[in-house]
Order: structure tokens, then C-alpha cells, then sequence
């Protein structure tokens, strides 16, 4: 019963393939999506608190 | 009404619903792969292979689907230029190719057993690949062009000319004598094939659709802060 759901009745190959291709390209474009947001995100925080910083250098400055 | 369009509404909605879209998107993909791959009969033609439908078909519908928002986009952005219809279809471009190239090896799998090659340049098969490379000029041009408002312009200009090839794929089964069948599910006439296969079709599809809004919404999510950052 397994060995048959596997073989497909001899185009197991076929089709196994054809999921597989689906699954990793899927699951390639998913992680790729994230990363590339969670890079943006760090950049993006890395900015802002560069920002943070030379406002409060400023403030500073004006005081004196 | 357009509302919804606006950058920050669609941000949030994208902080908001992406969590209750992976729930869903694991249901349905569940049920699918079981009905798909377990519980749908098989073809009494095509034996087992036509299990390769319930990825092929529904690959191929978004595909088609994602590069008719692009276009209609493009235009929208070109014409009344308003920045965030094509931030849509930047957003929504990488989604597109990766469906029409599963949509092309998919096929090409199914394709051997039953008809005994892999490939033929027939109208449906070559116009499908004409969608591929149309994908890969729109992404290729975004990555290339440093210059934002350049990129954005000859994008919007692939995305409308592009459009052209989406009405040859659909009707070049009908146009011209393909190895490829006609479509057993047409908008205006009821579906052809038996149910027991067609709630797979349709859940699959739906589960698709769910994983593309999914990746959209992340895409979007960047693209937004990308455009931020760059602005500063």
C-alpha cells in the first residue's frame, strides 16, 4: 500500500519531482522574502539610531 | 474606497493578517496535498501523472493572474503616477516568476509521460515561456537599474507591453493546433472535469493564492521600508 502511494503506479518519479521542484522554489522564494526584510528592517534601525545619536551630539552642542 | 491602497493602511494590514494567513495557508495545504495526492482518483487516460495537475494548474493560473495586476499596474503607475502601484508590482514580480517557472517544469514533467517529450513549441508552451522571460526582463531590469525613477518607468513599460501575451495564452489552444489540451475550467461554461478532482484543483489553488499574499504582503513590507531608507 505505501510502496504503491510512492511508485504512483510507475510515475512516481514524475510527479514526486514535480512536488519537490514546487516545495524548494516555494520555500526558496519564502526565506529569500524574509531575509530580505529582516536585512532592511536592521538597516533601517541602524539609521534611526544613528539619527538618535547625532540629534542628541547636537543638543549637546547647543547647550554649550 | 482606495482607502486600502494607501502605504500605511496596507502596512498594517500586513503586520495584521500575516500571522492568520500561515494558519490558513496550513490548513488548506494539508487538505490539498490529501485530497491531491491520496483521495483523487486517477485519470483513466493519464494514469497517476494527472496527480501533477493539482501543482501545474494552479501555478500556471497565478502566474497569468500576478502579471495582469503588473500590467494593470504599470499602467495605473505610468499614466497617473501614483508610486505605489508599481512598488505593487515590483512587490509582486518575484512571486509571478517563480509561479510561471514551477508552471513551465511542471508541465514539462507531466508533459513527458503523456505526451513523450518534454518539450514542444507549440503556441501554449512557447507563450508560456515568453511569460518566463517576461518575468525575468521585469525582475532582471529592477536589480539593474540604480537609478529609481528610470527602473520604475521601463518596468511600467515591460509590465503594459507584457500584457499583450497574456490573451495568446489563453486562446492558443484554441488558435492554433497544440500538443497542450484546451481548459477544462473556463469562467463562462461549467468545468469539464469530474468534482472529485476539481476540489483539489480549487483548494490547491486556493492555498496558492494565500501563499502569494503571504509572500506579497513580506515583499511589500520591504519594498516600503527599502524606499524609506533610500529617501533619507
Amino acid at each position: 500500500m505505501i510502496l504503491e502511494f510512492f511508485t504512483m503506479g510507475g510515475y512516481g518519479f514524475y510527479i514526486w519531482l514535480s512536488y519537490a521542484f514546487a516545495t524548494l522554489s516555494l520555500i526558496f522564494l519564502y526565506y529569500r522574502s524574509v531575509k530580505k526584510l529582516n536585512s532592511i528592517k536592521r538597516i533601517e534601525y541602524i539609521y534611526q539610531s544613528e539619527k538618535a545619536e547625532s540629534l542628541s551630539i547636537s543638543a549637546q552642542v547647543n547647550r554649550f | 474606497m482606495f482607502g486600502i491602497f494607501k502605504p500605511r493602511t496596507f502596512f498594517n494590514l500586513a503586520n495584521n493578517s500575516i500571522f492568520w494567513l500561515k494558519i490558513i495557508f496550513a490548513f488548506t495545504l494539508v487538505v490539498g496535498l490529501v485530497l491531491a495526492l491520496v483521495l483523487s482518483p486517477i485519470d483513466y487516460l493519464q494514469k497517476d501523472t494527472v496527480r501533477i495537475m493539482y501543482v501545474h494548474v494552479p501555478s500556471s493560473w497565478i502566474a497569468l493572474f500576478i502579471f495582469l495586476i503588473i500590467g494593470v499596474s504599470s499602467f495605473i503607475s505610468l499614466i497617473f503616477k501614483i508610486k505605489v502601484f508599481s512598488i505593487y508590482a515590483k512587490s509582486l514580480a518575484p512571486i509571478g516568476l517563480v509561479f510561471s517557472l514551477i508552471s513551465i517544469v511542471t508541465g514539462s514533467l507531466w508533459g513527458y509521460p503523456t505526451w513523450g517529450t518534454f518539450w514542444s513549441w507549440d503556441g501554449r508552451l512557447t507563450s508560456m515561456l515568453v511569460l518566463v522571460l517576461s518575468y525575468v526582463l521585469y525582475v532582471s531590469l529592477w536589480s539593474l537599474i540604480k537609478n529609481y525613477n528610470l527602473a520604475e518607468k521601463i518596468t511600467n513599460i515591460v509590465g503594459i507591453v507584457g500584457l499583450i501575451n497574456i490573451p495568446i495564452i489563453k486562446f492558443s489552444v484554441v488558435w492554433w493546433n497544440t500538443l497542450h489540451q484546451p481548459a477544462s475550467i473556463t469562467l463562462t461554461a461549467a468545468p469539464t472535469i469530474h468534482s472529485s478532482m476539481l476540489a483539489p484543483l480549487l483548494i490547491m489553488f486556493f492555498c496558492f493564492c494565500i501563499l502569494s499574499l503571504i509572500i506579497f504582503l513580506i515583499r511589500y513590507k520591504y519594498e516600503i521600508i527599502n524606499f524609506r531608507v533610500n529617501k533619507k
